[in-house]
């Protein structure tokens, strides 16, 4: 079992690029998630033939193996439930290319978001998916979670912005998907197979990005409603106006109560308040569009209203939204802020449903829960904060997360908006995509035969979250 | 996976500290260790998560565990980055307390000394947390004090304190760092010292196209704590055919070593010196920097090299 070659390993990628102490095996047995595992040794290649010559060895030895960027996945992706190595992507971390006239760049896949858009920026160019943990995620995490951020209502999500990609397969066979061009229609859109896929497909050596020149002009607004159904209905209808915000966000009284707590912000405790924004290179432009969601909102009793082009202001205006992560952290000391139904999306006309449905199942499971999220593209996040030391309190997050995707495939929604399934999303997953699931499995199969990469993980996930890897909390029996 | 209370009786305090860390990883960003290695290993989120094992019995008390505790310039910069507010070194130097009491001592970064101190008690005088003691073995640090600002290394005269496990801030490497850059590069004008705290890099570990560097006019080299800069390292780019070198600290009171009086006094008495061999003293410049204004610092940098233009080369 537990066996794997070491020095074959060292060999392959250098004395440096290796770990195997536990302290070390230990700390890369957690991301974002509740999950731990330990895998067996950590491998940080720094070239595709490293890389390819690991997976040549791993598959002949029969070795799991689970890709790694920055480790900011919130339901597990990265925990290597089946121990294995753990491929350290973030030793390649080169912008190869901008190349501004054919409107692309090249990046391996351990380059920073943060990163490459400060890279852009010189070039008044940004890549705009760009999810909040962009200080820390990687462009290869990205592309396997097909992450998404505040600004995707308007840009898309990273499936819209990747042109191609070089990836190496469980075999350790390198390929070239996709291509340099803005279209293609050649065949299967493989490289858009292998967004989302969370590592179980093949490892992304290299990619091709598209990018968007930075607007001139960007206005932000808001808006407080007294009812969460005003603010639902008030999304629904920005949306279906054709407005083209390039920003959406709804945040929900408990939301507000939290930042209010342990911020001190003295925001207006109303039930919900929406974030917008217009961005663009004529002002006239993006006044209309500005103007057009004010009153829309004002239409649904939206209050308070007022906008800003500023960026001292528009930063003032966010900061309730900004705050929100430490203020859940804080907000009592007892309990903990976990990341547990962290995300879904619903149709426009279900989001205020959504949010009510998030507070009724958390009163119910004797839990707290806020409805937050990028409702533009649909979009709706929430944690669970929770005294993690009691038994029982898992139980009830478990059951609580069960009642909330039942709710959303209830109404046409789908799991993962943008955080992806890994371990603890998984049992939402699989009734969701019930009659699909054998594809996936037949997908798998034919690329990774052996089922080495990122084994355990999406439609292999164990249904139990609680059960399925150690929790990396204490928990008292 | 029940705590085990008896042994880590400074770190239980933070146990629904460490719960709450959502392990978002934030704090990665500016952390110079992580930086310089690039092992997650080696970042903020990696000691709290051993701190966290270490209490909760999950992983043993082993040299490597207490490797990451005690590697730490105490920058602070993974407290500013924090999404939920923890205060990681804090929850640090607690963890160090109750590792030494079970005789784990690091050192990681914290300085030591070496046999040939001559027991001059000058590194006692500077050390502004009173880390370093006269004992009957010589001239000890308490590593749960020691913050690692260098400041002792500089003050000792004959060389024996050392922070051996320096993560690119020795004067060797620096020393190396500078003479690489200034020999690769074609526009290649000046050396920037920043301590930490000034310093905001503006790109992690992710490296720029060459196309994009090739033609940088100057480097930026963090040296942790400016009380820690020596009039060799300063000097050194000179010989390598520098125009300029700029040092960045915190302003007057905002040091939290009172390391940047020191650095100012060194570099007004190096401006003294070239002076006196003829070279203009504007060649040696400090600047003062609050903590992450990072416009501030390029305004100071591009106002610098623009000095640095209408000098030209060292004759
Ligand atoms: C505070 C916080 C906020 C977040 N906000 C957002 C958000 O707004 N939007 C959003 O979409 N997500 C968000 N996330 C989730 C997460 O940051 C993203 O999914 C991100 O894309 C993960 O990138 P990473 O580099 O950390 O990947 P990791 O967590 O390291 O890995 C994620 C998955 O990608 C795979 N992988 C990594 N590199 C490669 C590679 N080179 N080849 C193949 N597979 C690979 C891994 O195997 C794993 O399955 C947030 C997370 C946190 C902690
Ligand atoms: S204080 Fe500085 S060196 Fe220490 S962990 Fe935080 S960022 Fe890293
Ligand atoms: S930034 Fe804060 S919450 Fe996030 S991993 Fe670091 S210590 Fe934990
Ligand atoms: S002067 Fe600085 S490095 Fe030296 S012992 Fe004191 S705190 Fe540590």
């Amino acid at each position: 079992m537990k066996s794997v070659d070491e020095p074959r390993l060292r060999e392959i990628v250098g004395e440096k690029n290796i770990k195997s102490d536990p302290s070390d095996l230990y700390v890369y047995g957690s991301d974002a998630s509740v999950h731990h595992a330990i895998p067996w040794v950590i491998v940080k290649p720094d070239t595709t033939l490293q890389v390819q010559k690991i997976m040549e060895y791993a598959n002949q030895a029969l070795i799991p193996v689970t890709p790694r960027g920055g480790g900011s996945g919130m339901c597990g992706q990265t925990v290597p439930i089946h121990g294995g190595i753990i491929l350290d992507m973030k030793g390649m971390n080169r912008i190869l290319e901008i190349n501004m006239p054919d409107v692309y760049c090249r990046v391996e896949p351990g380059v920073v978001d943060d990163d490459l858009n400060l890279a852009l920026k010189q070039y008044g160019v940004f890549y705009p998916p760009t999810p909040a943990s962009s200080r820390i995620a990687t462009i290869g995490g990205e592309i396997a979670n097909n992450a998404s951020g505040v600004r995707s209502v308007k840009y898309g999500a990273t499936r819209d912005a990747v042109l191609g990609m070089k990836v190496v397969m469980p075999n350790g066979k390198l390929v070239n998907l996709g291509a340099r061009t803005r279209v293609e229609a050649s065949g299967y859109q493989l490289h858009k197979l292998m967004i989302g896929s969370e590592g179980t497909l093949g490892v992304v050596v290299e990619a091709t990005l598209s990018f968007v020149p930075i607007p001139e002009f960007r206005c932000m607004g808001i808006a407080n409603f007294d009812s969460l159904e005003d603010a639902g209905q008030a999304i629904g209808s920005i949306m279906s106006s054709g407005a083209i915000p390039s920003m959406l966000e709804l945040v929900d009284s408990i939301a507000i109560k939290a930042v209010n707590k342990t911020m001190n912000l003295g925001l207006k405790e109303v039930a919900a308040a929406l974030i917008f924004e217009a961005d663009g290179m004529v002002k006239e432009a993006v006044d209309y569009e500005i103007n057009k969601m004010k009153l829309i909102c004002e239409k649904h009793h939206g209050k308070d209203l007022h906008s800003s082009y500023d960026p001292k202001e528009r930063a003032k205006i966010f900061m309730g939204r900004k705050k929100l992560f430490p203020a859940l952290s804080k907000y009592d000391d007892n309990l903990s802020s976990t990341s547990l139904a962290d995300d879904m999306a619903v149709p426009y006309s279900k989001m205020a449903q959504m949010a009510g449905k998030i507070h009724e199942v958390a009163k119910k499971n004797n839990i707290i829960m806020t409805a937050y999220g990028h409702c533009g593209s649909g979009c709706m996040h929430t944690k669970i904060l929770m005294d993690t030391r009691r038994k029982d309190q898992w139980q009830s997050a478990q059951k609580a997360i069960g009642e909330i995707y039942d709710y959303v495939q209830s109404v046409n929604g789908t799991t993962s908006a943008e955080h992806g399934i890994g371990l603890s999303k998984a049992a939402a997953f699989k009734t969701e995509k019930a009659d699909s699931l054998w594809l996936l499995q037949t997908i798998k199969k034919a690329l990774d035969p052996n089922n080495i990469l990122n084994p355990g993980k999406l439609m292999q996930a164990p249904d139990d979250w609680v059960t399925a890897t150690n929790l990396r909390y204490s928990v008292n029996s | 996976m029940k705590i085990k209370e008896k042994k880590f009786t400074h770190l239980k305090k933070w146990d629904a500290t460490l719960a709450s860390c959502i392990r978002c990883g934030y704090c990665f960003e500016h952390c110079p260790m992580f930086k310089y290695t690039n092992w997650e290993s080696d970042a903020p989120r990696a000691k709290i998560i051993t701190a966290f094992g270490l209490l909760a019995g999950q992983i043993k008390p082993t040299p490597g565990a207490a490797k990451k505790l005690f590697n730490c310039f105490y920058c602070k910069r993974c407290e500013a980055a924090c999404s939920s507010g923890v205060s990681l070194t804090e929850i640090f130097t607690d963890a160090k307390k109750d590792l030494l009491a079970m005789g784990l001592k690091g050192p990681g970064t914290t300085s030591i000394t070496h046999m040939n101190c001559a027991r001059c008690l000058i590194c006692i005088g500077v050390c502004p947390h009173e880390a370093r003691s006269n004992q009957e073995t010589g001239i000890e640090t308490d590593p749960s004090k020691c913050q690692s600002c260098g400041i002792c290394v500089e003050a000792c005269p004959a060389g024996a304190a050392t922070i051996e496990n320096s993560f690119g801030t020795s004067r060797e490497e620096l020393t190396k760092k500078a003479e690489s850059f200034l020999a690769s590069h074609s526009s290649a004008k000046a050396i920037v010292f920043a301590c930490n705290w000034s310093y905001y890099p503006e790109l992690q570990a992710s490296q720029l196209p060459k196309s994009e560097t090739k033609d940088n006019a100057y480097e930026i080299l963090v040296n942790m704590c400016g009380g820690r800069l020596e009039a060799q390292l300063l000097m050194a780019p000179f010989l390598n055919n520098a125009w300029g070198v700029l040092v960045a600290c915190c302003p007057e009171g905002e040091c939290q070593h009172d390391g940047n009086i020191k650095a100012k006094k060194m570099v007004a008495n190096l401006q003294n010196t070239l002076k006196t061999i003829e070279i203009d003293p504007e060649r040696v410049q400090l600047v003062e920097i609050p903590a992450g204004d990072k416009a501030l610092f390029q305004a100071k940098i591009d106002t610098f090299v623009d000095k640095m233009n209408t000098l030209g080369p060292i004759a």
